[in-house]
């Protein structure tokens, strides 16, 4: 092409100038950890390779997310190390999986651990022996740090999530008055964690409408309540109120101390709490290992993974439990099983975006987004001077069915997501998008079981509690809800049957 | 000559736009608001230039003798421009009225100056080379001057001797010309005498410029800021007034160099002269190593580790004259040893134990600073204690932030430790107080390494006393998740100001 002199001079001048066109700033980032392909070939009853060995272990594990982990740390703990977990994915950890770059280690998935009540024994076990609790005090560091929680509401910024902003004194009496019913709920000593402990048929009423009818039956109809009550569900179940059971909206509220000073958190999230039962039982993880069957023997139980079959005497099945129907030969197709799907996204920022108003703080949300917020994984970082950080963005697709959901998860391709989220994030950070340098994003098809209307008192699930002598489930999804605590008992719970069965003492 | 007659436009136009930014740089710095005071001095400046290009039509005779005569009007009045404003500002009421009259004086007569030379040329060259030429070098003057005033003129010779420097500039090209333009003058041995008149004028004007600066600060309540830079973790602006050196750091004040010696002494010996032969000495903080200072009058003490985050602050008091001769280059000895990190991290990570610790942040002002004064951190220092060892917080005013003072101390006994506050009165902060903690208790030393000009064995009891006004008061810890320090911090210094 031959540049005349005038186009030449003012081509030249505006680069000399830095005057060429306006660039947007390129931002990197791929989707990470997918794994449907695998759970694919199970659902499509994909052929899987005969087993070419045999390998003996009294106990085996299915699935490495903090059930699995948590059996395989309480059999370690009593000095039982003869045991193989088998998992999926390259990593193990779950749901409280994490990843690290040159910034910062931060989650995967799920972020904080509350500070456990008294009733949670194998957690305040768990953190005795991480360190995390230490003469009956939690050790600071592990705390979330002040200002833990914002929220971007009219324009401005508020500390804490529940609305405190625009309320009308009838919006306030609401928030009271519901505040009072769970303190009577959570007098009545059913609704614990974990759940097993406390629940009663008393309540089982509660289970048989959505939270949002119960809500609407007592009365209620502030807008901004049903907002706050909407994205409890949304975060800790991944639903919205009217497919939430009513029980599991209450228990979320009414389980837990009011005053506790927590959360336990960590840059990676639960990572943190992974890596550190890694540390303890690594060596009995096999991973990259997918299960493709399991079949009851006369002598035991065989589980087949990859073109090994492992002769077990025990399988602890702590794998989510909507795969049982895939694997075993007697479980029936299960209906009280639903799941969210959800995505995660972990931006890189080269610097914080301006927020006047508002000191940057660990858990931020906004008000009416579609998404739950994000979580600064430097929040946690002991130094006082911090300019790059990873924020940790959470979106559970609560709109609609879940399998619609989990298609549109499959369909829509990266950028697609990446604009999604820089779109929510751009109403209140408005120069995101000159922050971030990096958005992955994680996709979660079945990321957590759903309380869905009358799946807590659900008899499938109390059948699959008490299976079978040697095959134990052990996932989350056994108590209707997906938090750590659950999935914690159920792993330690299962481990103890079977050193029961085992050595004869739990 | 040819060229050297464009030399003295490319001169004569620098030496207008001096003028023109010395009078908006120091309205700036004496009146503020820079973004006003330029627009309009240089609107004026403009304005007056066009009123002198209008009245050079009405100059008809005796251009080259008239033309002289200007530039050594220019000379005096750009050359004490400055100084006569620094006066003004100090001692009238009318520094705006002053001010404009000088812009539009100095904007008439630069109006003036190269119409006549044009004029003056015209006869020598086509005139349209006059024209590119005069202008040519009117715009190559015009940037040599706006380049050289913020990079060499105002920060080495400063405003009032950069103007007169100028004056001189003018007063040469008059007396330049008077020999350039010889055939065109009648008089000229009388222009010269006047030239020399005003060139020596100005000489003694800039050999005097001190004391022109000095009567005129003496009454101007702004300090010089002898440098303001922002380094990537802070602002820091260091400012003299007389013999007076303040270091701000985010418009916090860190230390007056007239009174620096009480807070420091104060901050050093009564902790680490109760420690029996103290070895290693560690420093968070402190990067200014005026803490350091007082440590080296120790001589048993062998090492000093110094921890500060900001390695501008800590080069430039290792290497700025003015800051080593305050701090008798502390941070020079072989004994100190000078790491730039972030100190709870480093705090965390370092195994090294020491027999004194000096914590001198800065006040809890914001969350991230604050995690610097929790009982996680103290924890986290009091290990790196040795069993004789002592620590020191710097710990706020127990006067204008009561609370907050008997809040460090609360979280420093929470984390396990022995505590021992006192408090020192500095004039240019006022009452301040520090903590002294340990795990055994504390007893009065008996001596002081010589030449201290604040603690003494004899007034030390008095300092661990508090009066009712900064009495204890029951205050919570200051940890990680609460953050209660800054919250309490913001709530007093808000009580102080309204």
């Amino acid at each position: 092409m031959k540049l005349g002199r005038r186009q030449f001079i003012g081509v030249s001048s505006a680069a000399l100038v830095g005057l060429s066109l306006k660039s947007e700033k390129k931002i990197a980032g791929s989707f990470v950890n997918d794994s449907f392909a695998m759970g694919h070939l199970l659902r499509d009853r994909a052929a899987f390779p005969s087993a070419k060995r045999v390998e003996k272990a009294p106990v085996v594990i299915v699935g490495g997310g903090i059930a699995g982990l948590s059996a395989a740390w309480r059999l370690r703990t009593r000095g039982f190390a003869d045991f193989v977990l088998l998992e999926m994915n390259a990593q193990p950890g779950g749901n409280a999986r994490w990843g690290e770059n040159e910034i910062t280690a931060y989650p995967w998935a799920a972020h904080y651990v509350p500070v456990p009540g008294t009733k949670a024994v194998y957690v305040r076990e768990l953190f005795e022996d991480l360190g995390v609790l230490k003469n009956g005090q939690w050790e600071e560091r592990y705390l979330a740090f002040s200002p833990q929680e914002r929220l971007y509401l009219y324009g401005r910024w508020q500390e804490g999530i529940e609305p405190a902003v625009g309320l009308t004194p009838k919006d306030r009496a609401q928030f009271q008055r519901l505040d009072d019913l769970f303190s009577e709920f959570r007098k009545s000593g059913s609704f614990t964690i974990p759940v097993a402990l406390g629940l009663s048929t008393k309540y089982q009423d509660l289970d048989r409408l959505s939270f949002s009818d119960w809500l609407r039956q007592q009365g209620f109809d502030s807008r901004l309540l049903y907002w706050y009550m909407n994205y409890a569900c949304r975060d800790d179940y991944g639903a919205l109120s009217i497919d939430t059971s009513a029980w599991a909206g209450i228990h979320y509220f009414s389980s837990r101390e009011p005053e506790e000073k927590g959360p336990l958190t960590w840059p990676e999230g639960n990572g943190w709490i992974t890596r550190r039962l890694l540390e303890r039982v690594g060596e009995n993880i096999r991973t990259s290992q997918m299960v493709h069957r399991i079949a009851q023997t006369r002598r035991g139980v065989s589980v087949f993974a990859g073109d090994t079959e492992f002769h077990a005497e025990f399988v602890i099945f702590a794998a989510p439990t909507f795969l049982a129907p895939y694997l075993f030969e007697n479980v029936p197709p299960l209906h009280d099983f639903v799941y969210s799907p959800w995505l995660t996204a972990n931006l890189t920022l080269e610097h914080h975006p301006d927020s006047r108003g508002a000191e940057p703080s660990w858990d931020t949300v906004f008000l009416d987004s579609p998404a739950l917020g994000y979580v600064d994984a430097m929040h946690q970082s002991l130094r006082t001077h911090i300019d790059r950080t990873v924020w940790t963005f959470y979106w559970a697709l609560v709109e609609g069915a879940p399998a619609q959901n989990r298609q549109l998860l499959l369909e829509k391709d990266w950028a697609y997501w990446k604009e999604a989220i820089l779109h929510d994030l751009e109403r209140v950070h408005p120069d995101i998008r000159q922050c971030v340098s990096r958005i992955d994003i994680m996709r979660m098809g079945h990321a957590m079981i759903r309380p869905a209307v009358g799946s807590i008192f659900s008899e499938e699930r109390r059948h699959l509690a008490r299976f079978n002598e040697r095959i134990l489930f052990a996932n989350s999804d056994l108590s209707g809800i997906s938090i750590f605590e659950e999935a914690q008992y159920h792993g330690v719970e299962a481990a103890q049957k079977v050193l029961l069965k085992l050595q004869g003492r739990p | 000559m040819g060229i050297l007659l464009f030399i003295s436009v490319l001169l004569v136009a620098a030496c207008g736009l001096i003028y023109e930014l010395v009078a908006g740089t120091l309205a700036s710095y004496l009146v503020g608001d820079s973004v006003f005071q330029f627009s309009t001095i240089i609107g004026t400046y403009l304005f007056a230039m066009g009123i002198g290009s209008a009245l050079s039509r009405y100059l008809h005779r005796g251009l080259a003798y008239r033309f002289v005569w200007i530039e050594l009007l220019l000379g005096v009045v750009g050359g004490f421009s400055s100084a006569l404003l620094m006066l003004a500002f100090a001692f009238t009421q009318g520094f705006e009225l002053i001010l404009y009259a000088l812009v539009i004086v100095m904007g008439v007569l630069v109006g003036l100056e190269i119409p006549l030379l044009m004029r003056i040329l015209r006869d020598r060259y086509q005139f349209r080379d006059v024209i590119a030429h005069v202008l040519t070098f009117d715009y190559l003057g015009a940037l040599g001057a706006s380049l050289l005033f913020p990079i060499l003129l105002v920060p080495r010779l400063g405003l009032v001797r950069s103007a007169m420097l100028f004056g001189l500039i003018n007063a040469g090209v008059a007396l330049w010309s008077t020999f350039l333009f010889a055939n065109q003058l009648s008089g000229a041995r009388g222009l010269r005498v006047a030239c020399l008149v005003v060139v020596c004028g100005l000489g003694v004007g800039i050999a005097e410029a001190k004391h022109i600066t000095a009567t005129a600060e003496d009454n101007i309540y702004a300090d010089d800021i002898i440098f303001a830079r922002d380094s990537r973790y802070q602002h820091l602006v260091l400012t003299r007034f007389k013999d007076d050196l303040r270091l701000f750091l985010n418009s916090h004040l860190q230390f007056s160099s007239r009174d620096e010696y009480r807070y420091h002494e104060a901050l050093v010996h009564p902790g680490l002269a109760a420690v029996p032969a103290p070895r290693r000495v560690l420093i968070l903080g402190g990067g200014d190593g005026l803490a350091v200072r007082e440590i080296l009058k120790y001589p048993q003490v062998e090492s000093i580790t110094l921890v500060d985050l900001d390695p501008e602050m800590t080069r430039l008091f290792s290497t700025h004259p003015m800051l080593t001769k305050l701090n008798h280059k502390s941070l020079l000895s072989p004994r100190v040893h000078v790491v730039n990190a972030d100190a709870f991290p480093w705090v965390d990570s370092n195994p090294d134990s020491f027999d004194f610790i000096v914590i001198d942040f800065p006040d809890p002002t914001n969350y991230s600073l604050g995690k610097l004064y929790t009982t996680a951190f103290y924890r986290a220092a009091a290990r790196h204690l040795s069993a004789q060892g002592f620590m020191v917080v710097q710990s706020t005013s127990p006067m204008f932030a009561r609370d907050s003072f008997w809040c460090i101390a609360q979280t420093l006994r929470q984390a396990g430790l022995q505590t021992f506050p006192y408090h020192v009165y500095v004039p240019s902060f006022g009452e301040w107080g520090f903590v002294l903690a340990g795990t055994h208790a504390y007893v009065y030393p008996a001596s002081f390494p010589s030449g201290l000009r604040f603690v003494n064995a004899d007034g030390l009891a008095v300092l661990f006393q508090f009066p009712p006004d900064m009495a204890p008061l029951s205050m919570p810890p200051n940890q990680l998740n609460s953050q209660v320090l800054v919250r309490t911090y913001e709530n007093d210094w808000k009580d102080i100001s309204h």
